[in-house]
């Protein structure tokens, strides 16, 4: 029919630019930052932001119980936010995506011992898995990474195996192999290709699930160490004093609900743009 | 007309929102208790009348101008909730696909209740008995369990008579009737017509037949219209304008149709394909034009009107009288000596395939898809296998590509045994050509890329343009232009995918090409490029192919000799001619029984049997 | 039918069996990783070297792992699940006396959850094709990118500081009593009489559960209105329309049946989750059940209750993951008469 002219998605772009600002803040923390995240100023404690009757353009988004700035600790604690998300959410992709292709592809007993696999995995609740494994494996960047790899695989290998059993169920693949395509060449030149919107998809709204999941391990002090800022340790030293500095506690909140929606929508949006229904339609 | 209508469309124009016309200045009329066919291929905007009458039309498409009037009363001018209130008590409707017509979580008896409350039956044994009463008339048997059963409990001809069943409850004034048999098997097909026939006779009701089928057409309807590019070209009596075409779009459809009897000639072909509603807004003068034999330069600018040529016979040409002057192509000397060679390229020997099924108790069921096979395909030798669903045909396929393992008997495939030579010597000789080009085509590749992939694996040595120059030839082969290579399969029709797929199989130069189904679901038209492309493909390539269909004339049109398949079983097989001329079995009798639209040579009790057996 | 019903959810409570066994094993095992000792983790730090000997002898901790196993699950079976190092007490009554707050708030999350979760969905798919729509789309995009910790603050901050409302600490208000006949507070304070502990008790629970409920919603809302309209396209809704059924018929007599199913298998699946989220939002709200011990136990490494936690978890995610499939199972005559 007609070619239309297809504005982008508005999520994808509304969710895009506001992941993008808030890696950009994350890579130039220390440019950004105008106080060093753990700078404590004793006389200054609990200063209210900027915008408040007391508030003080010295600290704009005002201070913590130990006079640390509020607007340095976000800025730094995006850094720590991000640097997990992204290696976390990509390791927890390469190993979902790696046994998914194999069960869906191969199917048989290699998909049932993984599906079994998967099983016992989900039959623990993340958080709770989390944290056992964090318990194990002790605290540290490297460690809540490791654990939301170990812990999230599942999520990428249940709904990418679905997916390549769809397209194995291809007629195209089978013609693959009648031509002779070894079951690798099949797999990565053939199904591949056709899954890696949905894995794209998925790796984006992995990014905003492994900000939770290391804001939760930091605020009940399982996660970085306590020297690394990470909004999820703030919001824990803000609720000691939220009656008195209600915005210490709200400031976190709202940086990681941005931050979450943003992969969110970018995650949506993506996947409209990238489904195949959509370009399927182009040239009918 | 002295008779009132009962449905009667003036001058209906649908449009997109762009303006752009689906159906263009339709003019319909159905008497009380005729039946109307409606005929054209996908695309022409057959369906879109039925939406029209039942105030469902896709999002994006509306009524532009003209009127239905139905019974006296204008549908356009009513209420959504007035006109809604209409469907299923006086207007019925016989959906396309069965099996999916109904809800499959709720209980048949469930949803037949709902309907016979919807049209005034008030107590639950009352429905009850209604209902049992007419699952009776439409010749279901044991109707009190039936009410019982889930939709997938029941066989796709048995579901179409409960919605036939459910589509005459309310005595309607007129039920319109979608493509009511293109989803079931040939046997059942002529049954289901035989039965809206009956029934229109019973409850006194006008019918709107939509189908792409002229010969069905022909057998049922009364009068019929043939739509062409959403615009009416030819419109009369059945009869004559099956057997007398003034449209010359009504006489190439005739003649791109394969036949069961008569003498084998090649096929029309239309070139190009049916143009698009944007093609369509900027074309001035007949839509035809482009692939008309006959067309003229009148024809580019004036738009020709449906004027009556005879009483009661429309057309919309220029030149209805030159219409006879159109004739197919005339046989080349080499069509029908094709020497076949020595070699024999397949040959089973009580080959059988049996299936070990695990229901999800656990409990496992030995199930034998294939008993006994034994035949031969000789070098050149173009072999139809014909039989209906659950016959074992794909199954066939399957072991012959090697896609399953063979439990019984020996087939031997270009000279090796299937079951014990490595997979890899086969790839080169034995190709498939799959049904649905949709599928068959990875939609990410560039159609250069997809007709040589089976060089991709094994290092042909050929360097980036001679594989493109490959790719071109290969296109070439299957009529399609070159400039072709660097688009996407979903920028191509499809036809144009369909031949994507047999110069893809071509490829490597098999000696055995296997064709399943590969022009089912394709229009008339479509149907007759692939099959003379099969035709002249087997004068330059010396390959041989195994056609398998469920569509008898296809294989007479194409095949030197043919099997017919039933239940897993190979119950007949020799020279086309011989099998459809001159059947022995049982059940081929009755399979060119029912595609020469004769249903009166079997009884029609042992078809019911075998419909309900098979659940 | 009811013979049908029990049979399925018998087997498939049978399935979960060897999945539960091998979860006992690797939580066991990975627990003994730990470079905790638990005999000395269940002394006093003044123990001597001998007593933690003598204790590791006791508790078998010098023998081969899989006897320990051995050991660990006879014990378990018979109800004796080891003792508590941070309570001193034997860990199966250190857990279950806090196990039926636990169970009434997951319950009055998930009814509230899945209460919230259709109505929305079906809201959502009602207003489709108008403004609304992208409104309920953008609404819900915003609660999931809210998870239940995040909710739960956000409540406290809300009803709790801002405008306080609602109590945000413990289960009750300080001062009262209840007399504990089946654990669940909500039960036994109306089986007191007295409606004004009934009320407490309820104002109690109101912020966690809202918090748990709410943020597990938004999903349910989006598979249902999602499911629905892949229902919406089949031809058998087409059909009934052109039968003439109205809307409203169509969507609650033969839609919802149909598109209900994605939802039953979500909630199946993601229970884990809702579960999980207790932990959290337990230990924010200061609510005395199993997530609130757990985050303890985590930080003061008492291995018998992480152990008895963990499995609980477990055990109640998987036989809720098998509950729902049943259900599906059930909901589907496809499979059933198949």
């Amino acid at each position: 029919m007609r070619i239309s002219f297809r504005l982008p998605d508005l999520s994808l772009l509304i969710g895009g630019s506001v992941a993008g600002l808030i890696l950009l803040c994350a890579l130039f923390a220390p440019w950004l930052a105008p106080y060093h995240p753990n700078d404590q100023e004793l006389l200054y404690i609990l200063a209210p932001p900027v915008w408040s009757a007391d508030g003080s353009a010295e600290h704009l988004l005002g201070t913590d119980s130990l006079g640390r700035d509020t607007l340095s600790r976000l800025i730094y604690g995006a850094r720590t936010a991000m640097t997990v998300a992204a290696a976390a959410s990509f390791g927890a992709m390469i190993l979902g995506a790696f046994f998914a292709h194999l069960a869906g592809y191969f199917g048989g007993w290699v998909d049932w011992i993984i599906s079994r696999t998967v099983e016992v995995w989900l039959s623990f609740p993340p958080v709770v898995l989390s944290m056992l494994l964090i318990i194990g494996l002790g605290v540290g960047t490297d460690k809540v990474i490791l654990a939301i790899v170990l812990v999230d695989w599942t999520r990428f290998c249940r709904v990418l195996r679905s997916e390549v059993q769809v397209v194995r169920g291809q007629d195209y693949v089978a013609f693959a192999r009648l031509i002779g395509f070894s079951h690798a060449r099949v797999i990565v030149k053939e199904i591949l290709p056709a899954t890696l919107p949905m894995l794209i998809t998925l790796l984006s709204l992995q990014m905003g699930i492994s900000v939770v999941v290391e804001a939760i391990l930091s605020f009940v002090g399982m996660g970085v160490p306590s020297d690394v800022p990470a909004w999820g340790q703030m919001i824990a030293d803000a609720r000691i004093d939220m009656y008195d500095a209600p915005w210490g506690l709200a400031l976190p909140i709202f940086a990681i609900f941005v931050t979450v929606l943003s992969f969110n929508l970018f995650g949506d949006g993506l996947r409209r743009t990238l489904d195949p229904r959509h370009t399927a339609n182009r040239g009918a | 007309m002295t008779e009132r209508n009962i449905l009667h469309i003036r001058d209906l124009d649908i449009s997109l929102g762009t303006g752009d016309k689906i159906l263009n200045g339709v003019d319909l009329a159905i008497a009380p208790g005729k039946i109307l066919g409606v005929i054209g291929e996908s695309g022409a905007g057959k369906s879109m009348i039925g939406s029209a009458i039942a105030d469902t039309l896709p999002v994006g498409l509306a009524i532009s101008r003209g009127s239905i009037e139905f019974d006296g009363l204008t549908l356009t001018d009513m209420t959504a909730k007035t006109r809604r209130d209409l469907l299923g008590r006086d207007i019925g409707f016989i959906p396309q696909e069965p099996m999916t017509a109904l809800n499959p979580t709720l209980t048949i008896g469930q949803q037949v209740g709902r309907h016979l409350a919807r049209i005034g039956i008030g107590s639950a044994r009352k429905r009850e008995q209604r209902a049992i009463e007419l699952f009776t008339e439409v010749g279901l048997n044991r109707p009190g369990e039936l009410l019982k059963n889930y939709t997938h409990q029941l066989s796709g001809g048995m579901l179409q008579r409960v919605l036939i069943a459910m589509a005459f409850a309310s005595n309607p004034r007129l039920v319109i009737a979608d493509e009511p048999t293109t989803a079931l098997d040939v046997t059942v097909q002529l049954k289901v017509i035989d039965l809206i026939a009956k029934m229109r006779e019973a409850h006194n009701t006008s019918v709107l037949f939509i189908t792409h089928d002229l010969q069905l057409a022909a057998e049922v309807c009364d009068d019929v219209a043939v739509l062409y590019a959403g615009q009416i070209v030819e419109r009369g009596e059945a009869r004559s304008i099956i057997n007398e075409p003034r449209h010359p779009y009504s006489r190439c459809l005739n003649l791109a149709t394969p036949n069961l009897a008569g003498p084998k000639t090649r096929l029309m072909i239309l070139p190009k394909a049916m143009p698009s509603p944007l093609e369509r807004t900027a074309m001035a003068g007949c839509k035809f034009t482009p692939r008309c034999p006959i067309a003229g330069d009148l024809c580019i600018g004036t738009p020709p009107p449906l004027s009556e040529i005879s009483a009661g016979h429309r057309s919309a040409c220029h030149w209805p009288e030159r219409t006879e002057t159109i004739t197919p192509p005339p046989l080349k000397a080499d069509d029908e000596n094709t020497v076949l060679g020595a070699d024999l390229v397949m040959k089973a020997t009580g080959l059988g395939k049996a299936y070990r099924q695990h229901d999800w108790l656990g409990r496992v069921r030995r199930v034998e898809a294939l008993r006994g096979l034994d035949f031969e395909v000789r070098e050149r030798e173009f072999v139809g296998i014909v039989g209906e669903s659950g016959s074992g045909k794909s199954t066939l396929t399957k072991l012959i590509v090697g896609l399953e393992d063979i439990t019984a008997g020996v087939l031997d495939v270009v000279g090796m045994d299937r079951a014990t030579t490595p997979r890899e010597r086969f790839f080169d000789r034995v190709q498939l050509v799959f049904q649905d080009p949709q599928s068959a085509l990875n939609p990410r590749r560039r159609i250069g890329s997809l007709v040589t992939q089976s060089l991709e694996c094994r290092g042909s040595g050929l360097s980036a343009s001679a594989r493109k120059q490959l790719a071109k030839d290969l296109l070439a082969k299957v009529m399609l232009p070159p400039d072709m290579i660097d688009r996407f399969p979903d920028q191509l029709s499809g036809g144009q995918k369909q031949r994507v797929n047999i110069a893809r199989a071509l490829c490597s130069n098999p000696r055995l090409l296997i064709a399943d189904e590969i022009v089912s679901g394709l229009d008339v038209s479509v149907q007759a490029q692939i099959l003379e492309l099969l035709r002249e493909l087997r004068k330059q390539a010396s390959f041989s192919l195994l056609l398998i269909s469920h569509d008898l004339a296809v294989v007479r049109h194409i095949c030197d000799r043919t099997l017919v398949m039933y239940r897993g079983e190979i119950v007949e097989q020799g020279p086309v001619e011989d099998i459809f001329t001159n059947p022995q079995h049982a059940y081929t009798k009755k399979l060119v029984a029912a595609a020469r639209g004769n249903s009166g040579l079997y009884a029609d009790a042992t078809e019911q049997e075998a419909e309900n057996e098979a659940f | 039918m009811i013979k049908a019903v029990i049979r399925v959810i018998g087997r498939r409570l049978m399935a979960i069996v060897p999945v539960f066994a091998i979860v006992t094993i690797l939580v066991f095992g990975a627990l003994r990783i730990l470079p905790v000792d638990p005999a000395q983790m269940s002394l006093p730090p003044s123990a001597t070297i001998q007593q933690v000997e003598e204790k590791r002898e006791q508790m078998g901790l010098n023998k081969p792992i899989w006897e320990q196993y051995a050991i660990w699950f006879k014990r378990a079976v018979a109800g004796d699940l080891g003792e508590s190092a941070q309570y001193r007490m034997p860990t199966s009554s250190v857990v279950f006396e806090r196990l039926p707050a636990t169970i009434e708030l997951v319950i009055c999350s998930l009814i509230l959850a899945v209460f919230v979760g259709t109505v929305g969905g079906i809201l959502l798919f009602s207003a489709r094709g108008t403004p609304f729509e992208s409104v309920g789309m953008t609404l819900t995009s915003a609660v999931m990118a809210l998870p239940d910790f995040l909710l739960a603050l956000l409540f406290i901050l809300l009803f709790g500081v801002l405008l306080p409302i609602f109590p945000v600490n413990g289960r009750l208000d300080p001062g009262l009593q209840v007399p504990a006949q089946t654990g669940f507070l909500l039960l036994d304070s109306l089986l007191t009489g007295d409606i004004g502990i009934f009320a407490s008790a309820l104002r109690h629970i109101a912020l966690p559960v809202m918090a748990l409920g709410l943020a597990f919603s938004p999903t349910i809302v989006r598979v249902l209105h999602s499911s629905l309209i892949n229902t919406y396209q089949q031809s058998y809704i087409r059909q009934a329309r052109l039968r003439g059924l109205s809307d409203r018929e169509i969507l609650f007599g033969q839609a919802l049946k149909n598109a209900i199913l994605p939802v039953v298998i979500l909630v199946g699946t993601q229970f884990g989750s809702l579960f999980g989220g207790t932990l959290l939002v337990e230990m924010i709200f200061s609510f005395p059940g199993l997530g609130n011990l757990m985050v303890k136990a985590m930080q003061t490494a008492d291995l018998s209750v992480i152990m008895a936690i963990a499995l609980i978890y477990c055990a109640t995610t998987l036989i809720f993951n098998s509950l729902a499939d049943a259900a599906a199972y059930l909901l589907n005559p496809k499979l059933r008469t198949g």
